[in-house]
C-alpha cells in the first residue's frame, strides 16, 4: 500500500462536494474575459478612440499597477489580455487556495478528516486529492474561459495563451496553499498565509509594472511569470515552465512537511495558555477584539506596506505624469484643476478603499463562522443583549478598515515627496472616503445581522464597486451607473469647491445598512 | 408550587419541517426535571426557544416569570446553560472560556470554580481546540455550575464524559438540588435521569407524550413478573393482560398490565406458585413503550 492509496476515491468525493465553489470562480474569470472583449468592441469602435485609450492608459501607472504592462491596446484581444491576465490569475489563485485549505486543514479542524485518515487511505492521499482537485478546477477555469471567449470571437492564439496563464496561476497557488496548510495550525492561519503570498506577489508584480526602473522585479514574483507570457504579442509559453517548476517544488515541500507533522497539528505546536481570563477578556467586546486581533494586526501591516509602496510610486512618477504627459492632458481636457500626483493618489486610495472593504466584510463573515460553529450560543445564553454581540464585531468591522486606511494614507504621505501629498491632505481625503467604505461593510452588517442566507451579497457589493470604480471609467460608462459605486461620491478634499453634502449622504446610507442589520439580528433565529 | 419554566402549545418550524408541534412542558421551581427523548425529537429546539435563541411560531413560553424572547438580559442573569455539543473558541484556554462565560452572566463563585475544576480534573491552561469532547463538556459544566443562578438548563450535559466523571456530575447536580436550584436536565441516559429527577417529561416528534413524577409515569405500566410454578396452566397465552410470555420448564416470565393483575394472579395460583418476583416498570420500559413502533422486530403490545 502506497502513501497515495485511496487518492482517486477521495478526489471523486471532493469534486462532488466542491463543485459549488468552483462554479462561481469559473464564471467570474470567464465574465472578466468576455466583458473585456465585448466592452472594447462597443466602446472603442474606431481607430481614433483606440489610440486615445492606448495613450491615456499607457501613461497611467495606476492601471499598470492593477492590470500590468499593456502590450497591445489597439485590438480587442490585446485589451482583453491586458485587463484580464492579472485579475483572472488572482481569482484562479484564490480559488485554488480555498479548495486546498478547505480539503486539508479545515477538514482536520472539524474532525471530518479523521474518519478518512482512519480508513484505507495513504498518508499523503488527502493532500494529493486536495491539490489535484485544485489543479482540475484551475484547468476547468482555463478551458471554460478560453472556449467561451473564443465563442464570442476571441482570437484563438491570444485567448488560449491568456487562459493558460489563469490555469498556471491556479497551479502555483495550489502548491503555495499545500505548504501553508502544513505550516499553519488552523485552517484560518493557513488561508491567511497563502492569501498573503498571493497578495504580495500581486503587489510586487504591480510595483514592477508601475514604478520606473523596477522592471527587473517582474521575474521575482509568480504573477510576473504569467504576465511574461505576453499573450497578445508574443504568446510565448516558456515562462510557464517556471510556473510548473515552482508548483512542483511547492508540492514537494508540502509533502516533506506533511511527513514531519502530526495529524491535526501545525509545525508549531499549541502551547498552554493562561488559566484565568483577565485583562480584555472580561466582556463580549474583549472577546471580539481577541478573536479578530490577528486579522486587525495583519491588515494594519498590509496597509502600512501598501501605503508606503503607493507613496513611493506616486513621487517616482514625476516624469510619467508631468504636465506634458497624456495623463495630465486628459485631466486638463476634463477641466479639473488639481494636482496631478494627488489625482493619481486618489485612484490609489480608491483601490485601498476597496481592499479595506474586503477587510471589513471579512470581519463580519467571522460572526457568521462563529454562528455556524455554535459559538454565538454560549454568550447569548448568558446575560447579554443580542445587539451587544453584533455590535462587538460591527464596531471592529467599521473602525478596523478606517484605521487601516488612515495608516495607509499617512504611509503614503511619508514616502511621497510631492508638495500636494501632505499628511494633512491625505488624512482628510481618507476621512472623506471612510463613509463610502462603511457602506460596503454596512451591507455585510445588514446581511449577517438580518439574513445570513444572502451574505454573499456583501461580496457582490465589493466586486460591483471594484468593477464600477476601477473598470467602469475605462468604458466611459454614464455617471448614473458609475454613481452606484459609493466611492464615486467621495469628494476631492483639495478641491476648494468641495461639498460636504455627499459625505453626509454616504454616512446616512451606511447608517441605514447598519440599522437593518441590528433590527434584523434582534428578530431572527440564532443557531 | 410555582413553575420555573412553562411551555404551552409551542410550535417551531424550520422551513417546511415542523420541529415542535404543540409542545408542552412544565418545570417546577426547586425540582430536577428530566427531559427525555431520542435524537431529533425536539429536545434541543425546545431548550433553544426557552433560551430565546429561536423565536416561537406559536404557543407561549414563560421562563422565570418572564418572556424569554423579550426579557433576555435580566432572565439570563438568573440561569446557566450547558449545550450538548460544546464548541469552544480555538484560541482561548478552558480557564479563559470559563471566566468569560461567568463574567458575561454577571460573575462566578471563585471557590466553586476551584472546587469544580478539581472535582472534574480539568486542566484550565489548555487551548480550546486541544480539548477532547469530554473535556470541552467539562469546561461548560464548570462554567455553568460555578455561577450563582436559580436555574440550570442542561442539554445532554454528560455526553462524552467517562463513567467516573458521570458519577461526579450526578453528585454535583444532587448538591445543586439541595441548594434549592431548579434543573432542566435533557438526556437520553435514563439511569442518570432516574437517579436525579423528581419529574420527567417525554417528548416524541415535537409533542409531549408523557409527564409527571417518576411514580406517576410508572403507574398504569406493565410490571415484569417471574413466577416459578408447580405446573404451568394451559392457555396461559390467552389470558388478557399477559405480554412477552416466555415459558422455560416450570418458570414463567412475562409482563403484566396493572389493570389485569388480579386475573393473571388467579391464573398463576391455579398452577401452584412456588416463588414470585415482581419488578416495576423502569424508565427505560416507559421510554421504549413510546417508541415501540420505531424499533423493528420487537414485540408490540
Amino acid at each position: 500500500m502506497s502513501a497515495l492509496t485511496g487518492t482517486p476515491i477521495l478526489l471523486r468525493t471532493a469534486a462532488h462536494q466542491n463543485a459549488r465553489i468552483v462554479a462561481p470562480w469559473t464564471l467570474a474569470v470567464t465574465a472578466l474575459s468576455v466583458t473585456s472583449l465585448i466592452g472594447y468592441r462597443f466602446v472603442f469602435a474606431d481607430e481614433a478612440s483606440r489610440q486615445g485609450l492606448a495613450m491615456t492608459i499607457g501613461s497611467n501607472p495606476a492601471f499598470n499597477l492593477l492590470f500590468g504592462t499593456p502590450y497591445d491596446l489597439l485590438t480587442e484581444d490585446g485589451f482583453n489580455a491586458w485587463r484580464s491576465l492579472a485579475l483572472g490569475g488572482f481569482f484562479t489563485g484564490l480559488m485554488a487556495i480555498i479548495l486546498v485549505v478547505r480539503n486539508t486543514r479545515a477538514d482536520e479542524d472539524s474532525g471530518q478528516a479523521e474518519l478518512i485518515a482512519s480508513s484505507v487511505v495513504g498518508r499523503h492521499a488527502r493532500l494529493a486529492a486536495a491539490v489535484q482537485l485544485a489543479f482540475a478546477a484551475s484547468i476547468i477555469v482555463g478551458l471554460v474561459s478560453a472556449i467561451v471567449t473564443m465563442l464570442f470571437g476571441g482570437d484563438p492564439s491570444v485567448t488560449i495563451a491568456l487562459s493558460t496563464t489563469f490555469t498556471a496561476t491556479g497551479f502555483m497557488f495550489a502548491g503555495v496553499a499545500a505548504v501553508a496548510a502544513q505550516v499553519g495550525s488552523y485552517a484560518r492561519t493557513a488561508s491567511t498565509l497563502a492569501i498573503t503570498v498571493l497578495g504580495a506577489s500581486f503587489l510586487i508584480r504591480g510595483f514592477a509594472d508601475a514604478a520606473p526602473g523596477a522592471g527587473w522585479l517582474i521575474w521575482w514574483t509568480p504573477m510576473g511569470w504569467t504576465q511574461e507570457v505576453r499573450p497578445s504579442t508574443e504568446a510565448r509559453y516558456w515562462p510557464l515552465l517556471i510556473c510548473l517548476a515552482f508548483t512542483l517544488v511547492m508540492v514537494a515541500i508540502a509533502n516533506g512537511l506533511l511527513a514531519r507533522r502530526d495529524y491535526g497539528q501545525g509545525l508549531v505546536p499549541a502551547r498552554p495558555g493562561p488559566p484565568r481570563g483577565r485583562g480584555l477578556l472580561t466582556n463580549v467586546w474583549g472577546l471580539a477584539l481577541r478573536l479578530q486581533a490577528p486579522s486587525i494586526v495583519a491588515w494594519s501591516i498590509a496597509f502600512l506596506i501598501l501605503g508606503g509602496a503607493f507613496g513611493y510610486l506616486a513621487s517616482s512618477l514625476g516624469d510619467v505624469i508631468g504636465p506634458d504627459s497624456p495623463f495630465a492632458k486628459a485631466f486638463a481636457s476634463s477641466g479639473q484643476s488639481i494636482d496631478l500626483a494627488f489625482a493619481f493618489v486618489l485612484i490609489l486610495l480608491q483601490i485601498m478603499g476597496i481592499i479595506a472593504a474586503v477587510y471589513g466584510v471579512q470581519v463580519m463573515m467571522r460572526v457568521y463562522a462563529e454562528e455556524i460553529d455554535y459559538r454565538l450560543e454560549p454568550p447569548l445564553a448568558a446575560s447579554l443583549a443580542r445587539w451587544q454581540l453584533l455590535a462587538s464585531h460591527a464596531v471592529i468591522a467599521i473602525l478596523g478598515p478606517a484605521t487601516a486606511l488612515l495608516i495607509g494614507g499617512v504611509a503614503i504621505s511619508l514616502t511621497a515627496t510631492d508638495p500636494a501629498l501632505t499628511t494633512g491632505n491625505l488624512v482628510r481625503q481618507v476621512l472623506a472616503e471612510i463613509p463610502a467604505v462603511a457602506i460596503l461593510v454596512g451591507v455585510s452588517v445588514a446581511t449577517i445581522g438580518a439574513r445570513p442566507q444572502v451574505r454573499l451579497a456583501s461580496w457582490a457589493a465589493v466586486v460591483a464597486t471594484f468593477a464600477l470604480t476601477i473598470l467602469g471609467p475605462l468604458f466611459n460608462l454614464w455617471d448614473w451607473i458609475l454613481g452606484i459605486s459609493p466611492l464615486w461620491h467621495v469628494p476631492n478634499v483639495t478641491d476648494p469647491d468641495m461639498s460636504v453634502g455627499s459625505i453626509v449622504g454616504l454616512v446616512v446610507v451606511a447608517a441605514g445598512f447598519v440599522t437593518i442589520g441590528f433590527l434584523g439580528f434582534r428578530r431572527r433565529d440564532v443557531r | 408550587m410555582d413553575s420555573a419554566i412553562t411551555v404551552k402549545g409551542l410550535v417551531k418550524r424550520f422551513g417546511s419541517f415542523t420541529a415542535l408541534d404543540g409542545m408542552d412542558l412544565d418545570v417546577q421551581t426547586g425540582q430536577v426535571h428530566g427531559f427525555l427523548g431520542p435524537n431529533g425529537s425536539g429536545k434541543s429546539t425546545t431548550i433553544r426557544v426557552i433560551l430565546g435563541l429561536l423565536r416561537a411560531d406559536a404557543g407561549t413560553v414563560t421562563l422565570l416569570g418572564g418572556d424569554p424572547w423579550r426579557d433576555v438580559v435580566p432572565l439570563h442573569r438568573r440561569l446557566a446553560y450547558v449545550p450538548g455539543d460544546v464548541s469552544l473558541w480555538p484560541s482561548l484556554t478552558g480557564g479563559e472560556a470559563i471566566d468569560l462565560l461567568g463574567k458575561l452572566r454577571g460573575g462566578l463563585d471563585e471557590s466553586r470554580r476551584a472546587h469544580l475544576l478539581e472535582r472534574f480534573e480539568l486542566d484550565p491552561t489548555k487551548k480550546g481546540r486541544t480539548y477532547s469532547k469530554g473535556n470541552r463538556q467539562k469546561v461548560a459544566i464548570v462554567a455553568a455550575l460555578s455561577s450563582d443562578v436559580e436555574l440550570l438548563v442542561l442539554d445532554e450535559p454528560t455526553s462524552g464524559l467517562d463513567p467516573l466523571m458521570e458519577a461526579v456530575f450526578q453528585e454535583e447536580i444532587a448538591l445543586e438540588k439541595a441548594r434549592g436550584r431548579t434543573v432542566l436536565l435533557s438526556s437520553h441516559i435514563l439511569s442518570e435521569v432516574e437517579a436525579l429527577a423528581d419529574r420527567v417529561s417525554i417528548i416524541r416528534d415535537g409533542v409531549l407524550v408523557e409527564t409527571g413524577t417518576l411514580d406517576q409515569v410508572r403507574r398504569h405500566r406493565r410490571s415484569h413478573l417471574r413466577v416459578e410454578l408447580t405446573r404451568v396452566p394451559d392457555r396461559l397465552g390467552d389470558v388478557d393482560g399477559i405480554h412477552e410470555l416466555a415459558v422455560q420448564g416450570t418458570t414463567v416470565t412475562c409482563t403484566v398490565d396493572d389493570a389485569h393483575t388480579a386475573d393473571v394472579m388467579s391464573m398463576f395460583a391455579s398452577g401452584g406458585i412456588v416463588s414470585i418476583t415482581s419488578t416495576p416498570a423502569s424508565l427505560e420500559d416507559i421510554f421504549l413503550s413510546h417508541y415501540d413502533d420505531r424499533l423493528n422486530g420487537t414485540s408490540s403490545p
